[in-house]
Parts: structure tokens; C-alpha cells; sequence
């Protein structure tokens, strides 16, 4: 035995408890004896026990109604019952009420020796089971390995410990490279989902004659190259996470099959005709602005309702300043010791130049100057000439990260010039050198809005 | 009444403290292999004492078998003055509340054990087993049963006689020794027990 197990007899016989307690003593475990349901309660009550073996018939609180009050208030408690009438009724009713096992006195000396072994090792896999989950749940990281003291952060795992639990749909909303992911992983390691599968797909990354396929499955011959039937990654998220990043680049023909998902809890796989019951909980992410999106008719309404029952943001670097010297710091260390340089600490005045970055790529961005820095470092202290990049070429990084389309990259601008000039019409089309009529009409396709209460989200 | 069945090295202070007794009609050669077994782990003489009956309490009509408990508590309870572990020896077959059958018994600690040949004598193919078979089962329980009265559990490592064995296979599968381990803490408990008697050696001697 790994360690030395403590199990009770309950009985009103005294020859019954002292030959069970022998016997179990034996086999080099702690063993407390009780002759009624009430005396094993009270004793239950100052120590862990790993198996009660309970006589049915007993003064005072019979066998089953201490069995029920022990799978109520110690419920990693294995209890066996055993009984001189073995009926089968008995039998079922202990079952029903949760007992491990039934014995009928008197038993085989091997019948009982392989019961303690078998009830042992399941006492074993539920405690192993119970420190794995521990362990996952840290290596999943939860929420201490997403760095943040500020206020935007704090709020932001408060909101995700309360919702954690929940089954609803999540979305997430935040600029590229904030760690949208790494929140939608902390979201699993704190669901009842933790044992199941976390599956995330990048939406953006598929192509959309894939995407399809991907998502649902395929049975054999259901297209030219389909020569075995093939899991969807709905089906291998089954009973955990499906984690759908960059949700806005879905197309609106798959917005339509997966809305079909999540209201029907069922799919066919691609050329199958068996629905296939689905069992997730869906979190999706965007760094795009979906509700414009839906008002130019790329996005479904109904779609966006239904994955967005629950809204996160997360905020963009600038936002939580106070953030970079910690996340610095963390990435400094991982760096340090995944590259094997001693690199101790990053100078006041190099801190400086991230504090004044504006970070456009923002976590991923600082993330990579740090490694680059500590990767190229020939000191243990991080000098100001290691970011002298950073602090020479603030626009040019920003552009980097900016919109891709040139139609994005437009609206940008347009809106950035209009913010600046506080939506004078006049005055942004006089600095974007077009006229007023053409500027309308460009507000109208971008379908730009003035949000007074938004907080500054582009550059200073 | 006793008979001193083996001398060892420990002199006549120490005789008497172990005892293997018959309870009715047992053969001269198990009691012979028993008591020099004892001898052999414990590394002190045995007395081999004189028959005695079961205790007519023990037995149990309804089963027809013998309570193994009771007989225990019965030899704890009568066990000549200096004697401070009593092993007795029975040909029927003995049980106790809460089992259909065991080969041996004894309390973790307690003064008493007790071992039946009843079940020991059959074959895994024939009827009868060989008697030196036979007879090596008896020294597996006798070593078994006096190891728990010295407070030894059970033993999960390899094939020690410590080792829980409730059939047959099992009892024939293991050794007829105790494993480093199991010797260790029974030469610790052996001594205590000296070390004990020495103190309440006036009285006992008197």
C-alpha cells in the first residue's frame, strides 16, 4: 500500500466487527470499529475514511440510511454493504443508493480480498484522477498564467471565473495579439469541460473550400480524394471546447451550417446521412468589428446572437500600460531560461521606450522584442540599445500590424482622420484631399460611426 | 505437562515463551516441521505441549466448522504463565463469522494463532496433494499466522509468507521464509518481546 488506508466496520456485533477489523488489519490498514450509523457518522467526522464496510441491520440508523448520508456528506467515501440475508432486492437498493459494493456474510476469504484490492485501486484513480485534473488545470492555465494587475485585467478574470461554469456561448473581442486564446483556454481550464478535448481551429487560416470538411467531417467517397471517412473537429471536441478564432472571416453559407450546430445539438458529416449529436461549448474570437460586419451583410444577426451570448474584451497593450514592465519581466525570464542567457533584468531607461511603445501588435509584439532582445543581449541587463528600434520607428511598426485589405486599411484611415478632426466633414475632406460628396459616400460604404463614449482605441 | 521439543542457543531462560500445542489428534510430523519452524525464524526453542480438545464453544452447528476466533481467545486465555506466543495446531476445518473458511488465524499482536490442515491436504490435480506438499502448507500458515502475532501485516512485496493467501495456488505459490523486510521487523518485534518478558520475568518465574 502507497500509503496506509483507514477503513471503519459498522456493526452491532461485536464478533462481526472484531473478525472484519482482523482481518482488515491485516492487510496493514488503520481500522475504527462502530456499532451504529450514528457513532460512524460522528467518527467520519474528525477523519478520512477510504472504504466503510456497513451491516443493513442495525438499531438506531439502519445500514442505508447511513449509506445515504455518507454518499451525501463524504462522498469519496466507498462504502460495502454487507448483510447475513442477501436478497436481491437488497441488493439493487444498496446499488441505487450509491453503495460500492454488496457482500453476504459470510464471504469468501478471496471474494473479499479481491473486493478490498478492486475498491482500493478505484480509491486510487479517483485520487489520481483528482490530482491530474489539478495539474492540467495548471499546465492549461488557468487564469495565473495570464499576466495583468490592471483594472481592464482584474475585471476580465473576475468575468471569467463567474462564466467559467456556465455552458453559454462565448465571445471574445480584441485587437490582434492580446491573447484571445489564451483566454478562451482559461475559460475551458475553469468549465466542468476540463477533462474533454479543447479544439481550436483559426478560421482564417482554412481555406473556404476546406473549411467545411474540416469542420464537420467526411464519409468515405463523399468527394474525389475522400477515401476514408474522416472526424470533424466538432466531433473531436466532443464533450469539450470548440474554439473558433478569427470567427469574422467565417463564410455566410458556414454561418448558416453551424448556427444549424448549435441550434440542433446534431450534424451530418459531409456526404453522410446520420446525424451525429454534438457535445460542446462553443468560444469564438474576432479582432474585427462584427457589428459593422452584420450591417454590411457579411455577418449573420442570427449567427452573431447565438456565439454571442456572453462578450469578453480584451484590452489592447496600450490600454493596461502598468501591464508591460510584468509582462516584460515574464517574458524576459521565460526567454532566459528557454534560451539558457543570463539575462537578469531590463534598465530603467529601456523600460522607458516599451512604456512610451504603442504596441499596435500588441502582447505577441512585446513578446517577440523581448525574445529578440534577450537573444541578441550580450549583457545580463537589457539596455536601452536593444529597443532603440522601437523608439526610432513607432509608425512603421504600427503599419505592420495595421488592416491587411486596402479596403480596411481605408476605412482606417478615413475614420482615424475623421476622429481626428472630431467628424468635421469639411475639414477631413479637406485632409484627405477629396471632396465632401466622395468622403459621404465613403462613410456610408465603410458604414463609419462616430462613438463619442468609445475609448481611444488607435494610435496616439 | 510441557515437553521442551527444541533447545536453542538462547539457553532455558527463554524456554517456554513460544508454545505450539495440538488441539486433538495431529500428526507427530506436522507438529515436528511446525514447532522447528518456529525455531528457524524466531531463533527461540518451542515447547511442544501435550494435546488438548477444541474448545467445545467453537464450534458452530450450523456451519459445522469451528469458530477460529474463539479458539484464539480460548488459548490466549488459557496459555501456560510464561508462555507469550501459543500456536495451536487443529485437523478440522475452521471458519470464523464473516468467511466461509480460512487455513489460519490470528489477532495483529495477539498471543494466539491457530492453524487447520483441513483444506491443506488437497491436490490441485488430484484428490490428495503429496504430503511434503502437505506439509510445506503447514509451515507457510504456521509462519504466517505467528508473523501476525508479532504485528506483521501483510506483505505486497515479491513472494514473501507474509503475503495474503486465500487458496491454495496462492498459499503454494509463495515462500516458506519471510523477505529482508519482514525478518527486519520481526527481529525488532521478537526482541521487544524479550525485553518485555525480562522485566515481568519475576513474577512469571515465581
Amino acid at each position: 500500500m502507497a500509503r496506509r488506508h483507514r477503513f471503519m466496520v459498522v456493526d452491532d456485533e461485536l464478533i462481526v466487527r472484531e473478525s472484519l477489523a482482523a482481518w482488515l488489519e491485516k492487510e496493514g490498514a488503520a481500522v475504527d470499529k462502530a456499532e451504529s450509523g450514528e457513532q460512524a457518522l460522528s467518527l467520519m467526522e474528525q477523519r478520512f475514511y477510504d472504504i466503510l464496510f456497513v451491516d443493513i441491520k442495525m438499531p438506531g440508523m439502519g445500514g442505508f440510511g447511513l449509506l445515504e448520508q455518507v454518499k451525501k456528506q463524504f462522498p469519496t467515501t466507498l462504502v460495502v454493504i454487507i448483510t447475513a440475508y442477501g436478497t436481491v432486492e437488497h441488493a439493487v437498493q444498496a446499488m441505487r443508493l450509491g453503495a460500492n459494493d454488496f457482500l453476504v456474510k459470510p464471504f469468501d476469504p478471496e471474494s473479499l480480498g479481491l473486493l478490498v484490492a478492486k475498491l482500493l485501486e478505484h480509491q486510487r484513480l479517483l485520487e489520481e484522477s483528482q490530482y491530474l485534473r489539478g495539474e492540467i488545470s495548471r499546465c492549461w492555465a488557468g487564469l495565473d498564467q495570464i499576466v495583468g494587475k490592471s483594472p481592464g485585467m482584474v475585471e476580465l478574470f473576475d468575468t471569467i471565473s463567474e462564466i467559467a461554469g456556465s455552458e453559454s456561448s462565448v465571445l471574445i473581442l480584441g485587437e490582434t495579439g492580446t491573447g484571445k486564446e489564451l483566454i478562451a483556454r482559461a475559460i475551458h481550464a475553469n468549465s466542468k469541460r476540463l477533462g474533454g478535448p479543447f479544439v481550436p481551429i483559426n478560421c482564417g487560416a482554412i481555406p473556404e473550400s476546406l473549411i467545411e470538411s474540416e469542420i464537420f467531417g467526411y464519409e468515405k467517397g463523399s468527394f474525389t480524394g475522400a477515401v476514408r471517412a474522416k472526424k470533424g473537429l466538432i466531433e473531436v471536441a466532443e464533450g469539450g471546447t470548440l474554439f473558433l478564432d478569427e470567427v469574422g472571416e467565417i463564410s455566410p453559407k458556414m454561418q448558416v451550417d453551424l448556427l444549424r450546430v448549435l441550434q440542433d445539438k446534431r450534424f451530418f458529416r459531409v456526404g453522410g446521412v446520420e446525424p451525429i449529436t454534438a457535445d460542446f461549448r462553443l468560444i469564438s474570437a474576432t479582432h474585427k468589428d462584427l457589428n459593422s460586419q452584420i450591417a454590411n451583410g457579411s455577418f449573420r444577426q442570427d449567427f452573431f446572437y447565438r456565439i454571442n451570448v456572453i462578450t469578453l474584451r480584451v484590452p489592447a497593450l496600450r490600454e493596461r500600460k502598468e501591464d508591460i514592465p510584468l509582462l516584460a519581466n515574464h517574458f524576459l525570464q521565460r526567454f532566459s531560461r528557454e534560451t539558457n542567457r543570463h539575462v537578469d533584468s531590463i534598465s530603467d531607461e529601456a523600460m522607458d521606450i516599451l512604456m512610451n511603445y504603442p504596441w499596435p501588435g500588441n502582447i505577441r509584439e512585446l513578446e517577440n522584442v523581448v525574445e529578440r532582445a534577450v537573444v541578441t543581449s550580450k549583457k545580463r541587463i537589457i539596455t536601452p540599445d536593444a529597443f532603440a528600434y522601437l523608439a526610432a520607428e513607432p509608425a512603421a511598426a504600427m503599419s505592420c500590424a495595421g488592416p491587411r485589405s486596402l479596403q480596411e486599411a481605408e476605412a482606417a484611415h478615413i475614420k482615424r482622420i475623421l476622429d481626428e478632426t472630431e467628424w468635421n466633414i469639411s475639414r477631413a475632406a479637406k485632409v484627405l484631399e477629396v471632396d465632401r460628396t466622395t468622403l459621404h459616400k465613403k462613410i456610408k460604404k465603410y458604414d463609419l460611426h462616430q462613438h463619442l463614449n468609445r475609448p481611444e482605441t488607435d494610435r496616439r | 505437562m510441557n515437553v521442551a521439543a527444541n533447545r536453542s542457543d538462547h539457553g532455558p531462560a527463554k524456554e517456554g515463551l513460544i508454545a505450539v500445542i495440538p488441539l486433538g489428534r495431529v500428526g507427530e510430523d506436522v507438529l515436528r516441521v511446525v514447532a522447528d519452524s518456529l525455531q528457524g525464524i524466531l531463533r527461540l526453542p518451542v515447547d511442544l505441549l501435550e494435546p488438548e480438545p477444541l474448545p467445545p464453544e467453537a464450534f458452530m452447528e450450523l456451519r459445522n466448522q469451528y469458530n477460529a476466533m474463539t479458539i484464539i481467545k480460548h488459548l490466549s486465555n488459557n496459555r501456560p504463565g510464561k508462555t507469550m506466543k501459543i500456536l495451536g495446531v487443529t485437523t478440522k476445518d475452521l471458519c470464523n463469522p464473516i468467511l466461509t473458511y480460512v487455513f489460519g488465524e490470528a489477532y495483529m499482536n495477539g498471543a494466539a494463532a491457530v492453524l487447520s490442515c483441513y483444506r491443506l491436504h488437497r491436490g490441485r490435480e488430484s484428490e490428495f496433494a503429496p504430503r511434503e506438499v502437505f506439509l510445506e502448507r503447514v509451515v507457510k500458515v504456521a509462519l504466517h499466522e505467528i508473523g501476525h502475532t508479532f504485528n506483521l501485516p501483510h506483505c505486497h512485496s515479491g513472494r514473501c509468507v507474509m503475503r495474503a493467501s486465500n487458496t491454495l495456488a496462492e498459499l503454494d505459490d509463495k515462500l516458506n521464509y519471510l523477505c529482508d523486510y519482514c525478518e527486519m521487523f520481526l527481529s525488532e518485534a521478537v526482541r521487544d518481546m524479550l525485553e518485555r518478558e525480562k522485566g515481568g520475568a519475576p513474577q512469571d518465574a515465581s
